[in-house]
Order: structure tokens, then C-alpha cells, then sequence
């Protein structure tokens, strides 16, 4: 299949520099998680970056642990860890809580947010959440082809501002937009793109006011913590792990890593 | 009598006796910490009671206590006496006070009677009327750190499912400004904040008429023995005595919803209305399911297809399609909006 | 971390606690809401729906035509019919094969090969005869049929058809307080019990999974087909005059399967009801698109996933059972074996519930596979019954090539049509295989749970074979 709108993206053009190393065990320069609802095609993603072959179902819950594997491109190792699949990242499922302590605290370099792009609206919910939690976020819009068929377009260039992410389009049972997939990986995990992330979404006013109280406490008492806004939230859904983290001094460790992560980019762009 | 007999016999009295008298395990250990226990809970409950009655504002006598821990008026002084002797209530004038350990003490109670309840709501299918007598029971028997335990895998929450807050290990509990729904207006719109769960005859009759929590009301008509409020768009007559165990806060203007409240099992295949809430009685999983397949106030929800007996239902929300029951399209509320 | 921040913590801690009385309990729910209204507002922005929907909407056609009340049922069976007719028919051949090198090349190559080596006796005959002849036995009887069905199974699940099946079937299922899902996992219990138990994770509520799981046995697995069917064709289908014979044994296989499924809807509603009433319950169902299913990939992924590691675990826990079967038939204590020992004990429970001591023994040493049973009852019959000139010695599994001389064996160790009824039932009620009992305790992580499922079964089954052996002893 051509594409010639985009022919220097073409697979053969870039899909060289990709390595697909299977369940990999050397050394990594980046860790990927791989997010998403239950069957948005998460595992065939997974399976296309590392040439494993996690089983996919059509059928939510298919995959049920979590699959590690690797790939090298561009000269750089990654990790890629496909997390179980969510709905959201704010209930109390197993599968949740692994996902989300995964995208938390096991800092991954970038985190890839699959969707399904039959199903958009429902799937933003889950990169929202995502998006609270870590500003290193690339979003793949899986399923075009399917979408397609359904006469359903995705502008991926506005929904790419609103999300202040990179958004790339694909279809990965053909393999296309992986290229452009992991270009965005890469670009997010040197710190090449900065993504701004929208962080805009509140209950209402008594909400909001809380939020805002508790986001000072938090940022007086934890400076460089990357995520406040979603800790005061989740402080007050009364997430048991949030409070460990307060207590246990997890997060002034997270936060140290974001106060790093700014200093060496401001000092790239110096 | 041979040896073989004798030994038989020796053997059946040892055995007699230590089922009697092993300590811990035998049936005098036990009916000693039957007793004990026992004991406990009636110290216990004449202290919720207590401070039940020094939060209405209410004097407290041997004869209330009586009464509400069914015990003869001997009984109940001497069990006050003991209170007082022990630190847990002084007596002022005629009545008695809860003293600050007496107080933490009956809040530690409630704290577990409370998040108790909420377990079984959010986590069991234990049903709703069986909730405060579980709750009864386990109040007695849960330690601090065991209750600690259970707020933590419960996610801390704030309020029990009938709409009390929880205290707080340290025993803090919040000022509530709830009025009770008799004192509202003929036309007020409201909220109900909490449904009291005693007596729990009363409970159940409230339970069954469809109140629960975060209701809306709207009072149609106030008499002395009657009371008339139209919720989810039906009429509901109330006992005055019923209403009075129904608290409620004013409701924003923003959050008051109106029109006509129509539940999505009444919707036909093709046509479609607009999400506007779920039923507080559709609780734990059950809610959090619901609300990850996306159907939120807001939702535009259609009927896809029906099964072979129309139930369950398939329904598309957001892209997506999927089946519903009929017992869970009922606790979801919609307005309707015209099919295609 | 020094004690200013630790205070810091708690004092962050307990303002929120402060906080959260304060938003109210409805704070999760508005704030999910607000979540949705976001993402309504961005999918606004950046999702076009072309103005006119394609004229021809396959999903939706498709949908109407696999639920509807005229062709949705006979959709169901004719597609499952299929599925079983393909994996039955396909199975014969590898079948034979697999067994005829495994069984009756190299099984005899590998005690020559024992004498060869001046191997002792009874260690040639416990790796060769027991541990080797089990996993050989599982294997052939295992591996085709799953290689076949498992595929098959997948390309429906890929294509999203099995969905539609639990929608169709769900009011049977929720009158049971079951979930509709549940027919899937019983559907894929025909292949295999454990892999049916793994499959009772696509229902995501603890109580329905639970029950999926606890009754799963009831769906009779492929170690267990060979067994009806041989004995039907031995004792019902010997019944019917010839020309009938066949619908007979049919029939009869047929009758197990549909009691299976009565047990399955029975013990599902009594275990609702009871002791499973107070765990937490949903229901939820999506209907996925359609999506063309990838042949090749299919193949690969169930093979791999599904029917090797089924295969493995299945022959890890053959292997040592073989070893077992050996040594109690190869044991002597006091001028008899062991296992005919335990046989003569075993005998009067056996005739009570209308089975024999046999048939007991062969149940307990084959736990680990349902597979090895007809070997292992041919084996011990010879042996007890001192039959001379048949099998191939004391501990050594067998079948026959033909029907005739596997039942002329069974009638010579004393077996009525009643034993051939009470054998085929409990077959259908006793206990999982091991590694479905494995299987339970990793998915459970109960022993109760595990406990349950395991012991419910053979509680069953032997208290209908009591009634089926009371009722037949006092018409007869």
C-alpha cells in the first residue's frame, strides 16, 4: 500500500531504523507504557513495536497480565510495558491500580495512550487521566481504517492542540502510522517535543475551591511535583496509595524527578 | 467392671471436663466471654444512645435508656452508675452528660458502625435493610486498627450510604446543616443528605418508597397528617413521623433538575434521550461499571437492539454498544430526545 | 525524611480528610461527570461524522440478523454445531496418527531400548510404562482436538461474534444469577475445564465469575467425550436393534451433555442464592464492532496460548500419575497388589452407587487426567479379574482397536448397563482434573473457593448415581 501524502514517512523509508527486539534484555535508554481501554487494539501495538505476539481478542479483558517487552529505534533501546486495560485510572480495580502505579510511580519515559477511534469520546476520558498524571504523553489513535468505514474522520492536528499532545493516526493491524508513532516516542522521550498537556477539567466551584487549597498546601510542601493538581484530587477521592506516597515520601522523591527533568531541559535549551 | 470399660469411662470424664473447662475453649470460657461481650454491648449501646440523644439535644434519663436498650429502670441505673464511675458520663442535675472520653468512646462506635455500613453497600450485595443490623452487630467487634484497615481498602470515605459522615479515627466529626424535610415549604425543591436508619421499620418503609441520599424532592403539599413531595417524577405520600427522619439541604440553583424524569428501560429501539442520573441505589461495582462504559449525566444514549426477551437491552453511549439489563436501565434516569 | 515534611504530610493529609466531608459524597461521581463533559467538548472539536451515514451499515445489518428472535438461535447452534462437527470430524486422523507413533512406535522402541541397556524391570516399567505411556495417552487424545477447536473458537471471538452469544443467551443466564457470558466459558469447557476457567476472567463481576467458574466442570471436557461415547456405543447403543445403534449412543451422549447444562443452570442459581449471595454483583456486556479476523495470526496465537500451555500443565500432572497407576498395580502386600487391594475395599461403596471398585480406583489415580480413565478402568479390570492373555501386563495402560473387544472385557469384569449409565454420569459429576483444580486455585486464589468447586461435583455425583442404582435395583 502507498501513502503518497506522506512518502518520506514511508515504512520502508523509516521503519528501518526500528529493531524489533522481542522480550529484550539489554541495557534501556527509555521505558514505554502502553495504555488504553480494554479492545482498542493496545496488544496489537504492543505486538507490532516488539514483534511478540501478545494473543488479542475482540473482547474486552482479553489481555490480563502484563506484557514487557523491547525494541531498539534510532539507536536508543526502549521498554515498552503494555498495562492492563482501563476504563479509567480513578476506580479501585486491580487492573487500574497497576496502570496507574505504573504510569505514577514507575515514571516511564513516555507513556502511549491507544484509542479507539470509533469510540473517541469514551476513550478521552482514559487520556485525560493520563494526561493529569504525566506530561510525557504521546496519544495513538488507533482503528482509523475502522472509523473510516463508519464515516467518522479524526482531525488529528486540532485534537492533537486541545490534548497538547502529539496525536498520531493508525490502523496497526496494517501497520500503518507506526512509523510516525514512534518518531512521536522518541521526540517525547529525549525531551526533543515538550508536550503541554490540558489540565482543565473540574467538578465545580466547592470542587474547585478544595482543589485549589489543597494544591497550595501540596505545592509549598512538594516544589517540582509534576502532577499536583491530579495528588489534590486524588487526595480527595481519598486514594489510599496517594496517601501512602504523601506519607511514605514517594512523592518527594517524584517530585525531585520532575525538578531534574525541568533543569536538564532548560539547560538543553540554553 | 473390666478395665477396658473403666478406661472408656475415665476417658469420656476427661473429655466432659475439658470441653467444660479448657481455658479459652471451653464452654466455661466461652459463657465468660459470652458474658463479657455481652456487657460490652450494653455499655457500648447506652453510649451511642447517649450521644444519639446529647446530638438531638435531647435530655438523657435512666428511664430513656430503659427504653431504648429494652433493660428494666434498675437495670439501666445501675449501668449508668457504672458509666459514671468509670469516667464515662458525670451526672448534672437530673440527667446525664457523655464526659470527653465518653464521647470518643461512643464516636469510635459509630465510626465503625458507619464505615461497616458502607462496606456493605459498596462492596457485598448484602441487601439495603439488612445494612444497619450487620452494622449493629459488627460495631462491637471490630478493633480500631482493624477499622483503620478497613477505611484504608475502602478509599476513605467521608459518608455512610444512608448520608451520616463518618468520624474520623481522632473522632472529628463535621457540623452538618441538614433541616429535617417537614421543615420545608409547600413548592421548596431539596436534596436528601441522609434517611435516619432508626427504627428500622421506618427505614425499610422509606427505603421501599424510593428515597435514598441525593434524591431530589420538590414538596407538593404540607398537612398535619400528611405530607405529599413528587420525586423522579412520581407522587409519594409521607406520614408525618416518616418525613421527619428524612433530612435535606437547599439544592443550588445550578444543580436543580427539572422536566420530566423517565428512566432508559422505558426508552423503544430507535429512539434516544440524554443521561441525567443514576440512581443512588445503584451502588459499588455496579456504579463504577456503569460510569467507565460512559453513561454519565450528559450521555446522548440510544436504543440499539433488543433481545430475544428485551432484556437485556443493547444500547450505543458514546460509539460504543453495550447490553444493559432491565434492573440496571432502570436506575438510570434520562430525558428523552427525539430519535433520528 | 526529616520531620518537617512528615508533619507537612499529615497536616496535607487531614485537610483533606476536612475537605472530603466537605465536597460531599457525590464528589466522585460530579467529577467523572466533568471528566465526560471535557472529552465531549474535545471530540467535538476534532471527530467529523460524514454528513450521510454509509447507506449499508454492516455492523448493524450483522447485529440484527445474529439477535434477532426468527435467525438468532439458529445462528448459535448451527455455528457451535459446526465448530463440534469440525473438531470431531478433523480430530480422527492426527488422533490416530499421534497415537499410533506415540502408543504403538515408540513405546514398544523404548522398552527394547530398556532391555537393550539392561534397564531393571520395574524401572523400565515406571518410566516407560507408567510415566511415559500417561503423557503419551494425554497428548494424543489432547492435541488434536484442541489444536482444532481452540482455533476455531478464537476466530469467532476475533470476528466479535461471542459477545452477540452471551447477549442472546443472558435471560436464560440471569434467571440462574448467572452472567451471559457464562455460556462462552461453558462452550469453551467443552474443550477444556481449565481453559474454561481461565476464560471466566472476561466476566468482570466476583460473584458471577465465581459461579462461572465453580460450574464449569459441568460442561464435559474433551478427556471426557472419548469416554461417553465409548461407553454408550458399548452399553445403550447395544440396546437399540444394529440399524439404530448409532442414534442411540448419540442420544445418550446428548442426554449427559443437556444434564450437564441442567446441573450448570441448578447449581448456579443454588450457589447464588447461598453461599455466594453476599459477593458484589454486575452485569456488563459490550458489543464490539466487527473486525475481520486474521486467519494466520489466530492459528498461531491459540495454538501457542492456549493449547500448548493447556497441553503442558496437563501433561506435567499426567506423568506422575502414570508413575502411580504403575506402583500401586505393581506393589504386592501380602500376595495380592495394592491396587487390588484398595479395589476389593473400594468394592461395596462402588456396587452401592451403583459403579465398582475399579471404576473408584481409576477415578482417584487419574485425577490428573480425565484422558487416561478408560485406559487405566481396562488396565485395572484385567487386572483384578486375573484375565490372562489380555492387556499388556500389571500397570500398563491400554485401549483396544475395537469396540467389541473393549466391551467383552467390561462384561467379564462384571459390568451391567447399570454401570455403564452411573459411569457415564459420573463422568459428567466428579471432580476436576488437577490442573483444572490448579487452574481454579490460581484464578480463585480461595482454597474455599477451589474447595468448593472441587468436592460439589463428586458430592453430586455420587449421590445421583446412588438414586440412578436405588431406582434401577428396585425397577429391576
Amino acid at each position: 500500500m502507498a501513502y503518497p501524502e506522506q512518502c518520506e514517512l514511508c515504512p520502508i523509508n523509516k521503519n528501518s531504523k526500528l529493531v524489533k527486539l522481542g522480550e529484550g534484555s539489554g541495557p534501556t535508554d527509555f521505558v514505554v507504557a502502553l495504555a488504553g481501554n480494554p479492545n482498542v487494539g493496545k496488544s496489537t501495538v504492543f505486538n507490532n513495536l516488539t514483534g511478540l505476539r501478545q494473543h488479542t481478542g475482540n473482547w474486552p479483558g482479553k489481555t490480563v497480565t502484563r506484557a514487557e517487552g523491547a525494541f531498539s529505534y534510532d539507536g536508543s533501546n526502549y521498554k515498552v510495558m503494555d498495562l492492563p486495560g482501563t476504563y479509567s485510572l480513578m476506580t479501585t480495580s486491580t487492573d487500574e491500580e497497576v496502570a496507574r502505579d505504573f504510569i505514577l510511580f514507575g515514571k516511564p519515559d513516555v507513556t502511549v495512550v491507544v484509542l479507539d477511534a470509533t469510540r473517541l469520546e469514551r476513550n478521552l476520558n482514559l487520556v485525560l487521566q493520563v494526561l493529569e498524571i504525566t506530561d510525557k504523553a504521546v496519544v495513538c489513535v488507533n482503528l482509523i481504517d475502522e472509523a473510516k468505514r463508519k464515516g467518522i474522520t479524526i482531525d488529528d492536528r486540532s485534537l492533537a492542540r486541545e490534548l497538547g499532545v502529539p496525536v498520531v493516526l493508525a490502523a496497526a493491524r496494517e501497520g500503518r502510522g507506526m512509523p510516525e508513532l514512534l518518531q512521536s516516542v522518541r521526540d517525547v522521550a529525549t525531551g526533543a517535543l515538550i508536550c503541554k498537556p490540558r489540565r482543565s477539567w473540574t467538578a465545580d466551584k466547592k470542587v474547585k475551591k478544595a482543589v485549589d487549597e489543597l494544591v497550595e498546601q501540596i505545592e509549598e510542601a512538594y516544589p517540582g511535583l509534576a502532577n499536583v493538581r491530579w495528588v489534590a484530587l486524588r487526595l480527595l477521592e481519598g486514594d489510599q496509595r496517594i496517601i501512602d506516597a504523601i506519607r511514605s515520601g514517594e512523592l518527594t522523591t517524584l517530585a525531585e524527578h520532575g525538578e531534574q527533568s525541568k533543569q536538564v531541559i532548560s539547560s538543553e535549551k540554553e | 467392671m473390666n478395665p477396658g470399660e473403666m478406661l472408656i469411662g475415665v476417658l469420656v470424664l476427661l473429655a466432659g471436663a475439658s470441653a467444660l473447662f479448657w481455658p479459652d475453649r471451653g464452654l466455661m470460657a466461652r459463657i465468660k466471654t459470652s458474658k463479657l461481650q455481652a456487657d460490652r454491648e450494653r455499655v457500648e449501646d447506652a453510649l451511642k444512645h447517649l450521644y444519639d440523644m446529647e446530638a438531638k439535644g435531647l435530655p438523657c434519663t435512666p428511664e430513656g435508656i430503659a427504653d431504648a436498650l429494652s433493660m428494666s429502670a434498675p437495670e439501666s441505673a445501675n449501668l449508668l452508675r457504672r458509666l459514671v464511675s468509670i469516667g464515662l458520663l458525670k451526672a448534672e442535675g437530673g440527667a446525664f452528660r457523655l464526659t470527653s472520653e465518653g464521647r470518643s468512646y461512643a464516636l469510635r462506635i459509630i465510626r465503625v458502625h458507619r464505615l461497616w455500613e458502607r462496606y456493605l453497600a459498596d462492596e457485598t450485595a448484602v441487601s439495603e435493610s439488612d445494612w444497619h443490623l450487620e452494622a449493629e452487630k459488627k460495631e462491637h467487634l471490630i478493633s480500631a486498627e482493624e477499622a483503620a484497615a478497613l477505611e484504608r481498602r475502602l478509599g476513605h470515605p467521608a459518608y455512610d450510604p444512608h448520608g451520616d459522615p463518618i468520624p474520623s479515627a481522632a473522632g472529628e466529626l463535621p457540623e452538618v446543616s441538614w433541616k429535617s424535610l417537614t421543615a420545608l415549604k409547600e413548592g421548596e425543591i431539596a436534596g436528601i443528605v441522609h434517611i435516619e436508619d432508626e427504627p428500622p421499620a421506618y427505614y425499610a418503609q422509606l427505603a421501599a418508597q424510593g428515597f435514598y441520599p441525593g434524591l431530589q424532592v420538590r414538596v407538593i403539599e404540607l398537612r398535619t397528617d400528611r405530607i405529599t413531595v413528587e420525586a423522579n417524577g412520581n407522587e409519594i405520600a409521607l406520614a408525618p413521623v416518616l418525613a421527619a427522619n428524612l433530612s435535606v439541604v437547599s439544592l443550588p440553583a445550578e444543580q436543580i433538575k427539572s422536566g420530566i424524569v423517565r428512566t432508559l428501560s422505558m426508552l423503544r429501539p430507535g429512539e434516544r434521550g440524554i443521561v441525567t442520573g443514576i440512581s443512588q441505589a445503584c451502588r459499588g461495582l455496579q456504579r463504577r461499571r456503569l460510569m467507565d462504559l460512559g453513561v454519565v449525566p450528559g450521555a446522548v444514549i440510544e436504543v440499539a437492539m433488543e433481545s430475544v426477551t428485551r432484556d437485556p437491552v443493547a444500547y450505543s453511549v458514546r460509539g460504543a454498544t453495550i447490553a444493559l439489563r432491565k434492573q440496571q436501565a432502570d436506575m438510570i434516569f434520562i430525558e428523552e430526545k427525539g430519535g433520528e | 525524611m526529616s520531620k518537617n515534611v512528615q508533619s507537612k504530610a499529615e497536616s496535607i493529609i487531614n485537610h483533606a480528610r476536612g475537605l472530603r466531608w466537605q465536597v460531599g459524597e457525590s464528589f466522585h461521581d460530579r467529577a467523572i461527570e466533568a471528566l465526560y463533559e471535557e472529552a465531549t467538548t474535545i471530540a467535538g472539536k476534532s471527530v467529523i461524522i460524514a454528513g450521510e451515514p454509509p447507506r449499508f451499515n454492516f455492523d448493524r445489518t450483522l447485529d440484527r440478523l445474529v439477535t434477532s428472535r426468527w435467525t438468532g438461535f439458529p445462528i448459535m447452534f448451527l455455528l457451535l454445531a459446526a465448530v463440534f462437527w469440525l473438531t470431531i470430524e478433523l480430530a480422527n486422523i492426527p488422533s490416530q496418527m499421534i497415537a499410533g507413533l506415540l502408543l504403538d512406535t515408540v513405546h514398544p522402541a523404548l522398552k527394547e531400548f530398556g532391555v537393550w541397556i539392561h534397564m531393571p524391570g520395574w524401572l523400565s516399567g515406571l518410566l516407560f510404562d507408567g510415566m511415559y505411556l500417561a503423557g503419551a495417552w494425554v497428548i494424543s487424545v489432547m492435541l488434536p482436538p484442541m489444536a482444532i477447536f481452540f482455533p476455531m473458537f478464537t476466530l469467532l471471538e476475533d470476528f466479535g461474534y461471542l459477545p452477540r452469544v452471551a447477549f442472546n443467551l443472558d435471560f436464560m443466564f440471569r434467571k440462574a444469577g448467572a452472567h451471559g457470558k457464562q455460556a462462552l466459558t461453558m462452550v469453551m469447557g467443552y474443550g477444556c475445564n481449565a481453559a474454561g476457567v481461565v476464560a471466566a476472567r472476561i466476566i468482570d463481576s466476583p460473584r458471577e465469575r465465581l459461579i462461572a467458574i465453580i460450574t464449569n466442570n459441568f460442561s464435559i471436557c474433551n478427556g471426557r467425550w472419548p469416554t461417553q461415547i465409548l461407553i454408550a456405543t458399548i452399553f445403550l447403543g447395544a440396546l437399540a436393534p444394529p440399524h439404530l445403534a448409532g442414534m442411540a449412543s448419540a442420544l445418550a451422549v446428548v442426554a449427559v451433555v443437556l444434564i450437564g447444562v441442567f446441573f450448570m443452570f441448578v447449581v448456579s442459581w443454588g450457589l447464588s442464592r447461598t453461599v455466594l449471595r453476599g459477593e458484589a454483583s454486575t452485569f456488563s456486556l459490550e458489543l464490539p464492532p466487527y473486525r475481520p479476523p486474521r486467519i494466520l495470526q489466530t492459528l498461531y496465537t491459540s495454538v501457542i496460548d492456549r493449547t500448548l500451555i493447556v497441553l503442558w500443565r496437563a501433561v506435567v500432572w499426567a506423568v506422575p500419575a502414570g508413575a502411580l497407576i504403575w506402583l500401586v498395580s505393581n506393589i504386592s502386600l501380602g500376595g495380592q497388589s495394592l491396587a487390588e487391594g484398595v479395589i476389593n475395599w473400594l468394592n461395596p461403596a462402588g456396587v452401592l452407587i451403583g459403579l465398582n471398585g475399579v471404576i473408584l480406583l481409576a477415578y482417584v489415580i487419574a485425577i490428573p487426567a480425565n484422558e487416561i480413565v478408560i485406559p487405566t478402568v481396562l488396565m485395572l479390570t484385567v487386572l483384578a479379574a486375573k484375565m490372562a492373555g489380555v492387556g499388556s501386563g500389571a500397570g500398563v495402560m491400554f485401549e483396544f482397536d475395537s469396540t467389541e473387544a473393549t466391551a467383552m472385557v467390561l462384561q467379564a469384569g462384571g459390568w451391567t448397563i447399570l454401570t455403564g449409565i452411573n459411569l457415564m454420569l459420573f463422568s459428567l459429576l466428579h471432580n476436576p482434573c488437577s490442573t483444572t483444580i490448579y487452574t481454579i486455585y490460581r484464578e480463585t486464589g480461595s482454597v474455599k473457593w477451589t474447595a468448593v468447586a472441587t468436592l460439589l461435583p463428586v458430592i453430586l455425583g455420587v449421590i445421583v448415581c446412588f438414586l440412578v442404582a436405588q431406582v434401577w435395583r428396585m425397577a429391576g
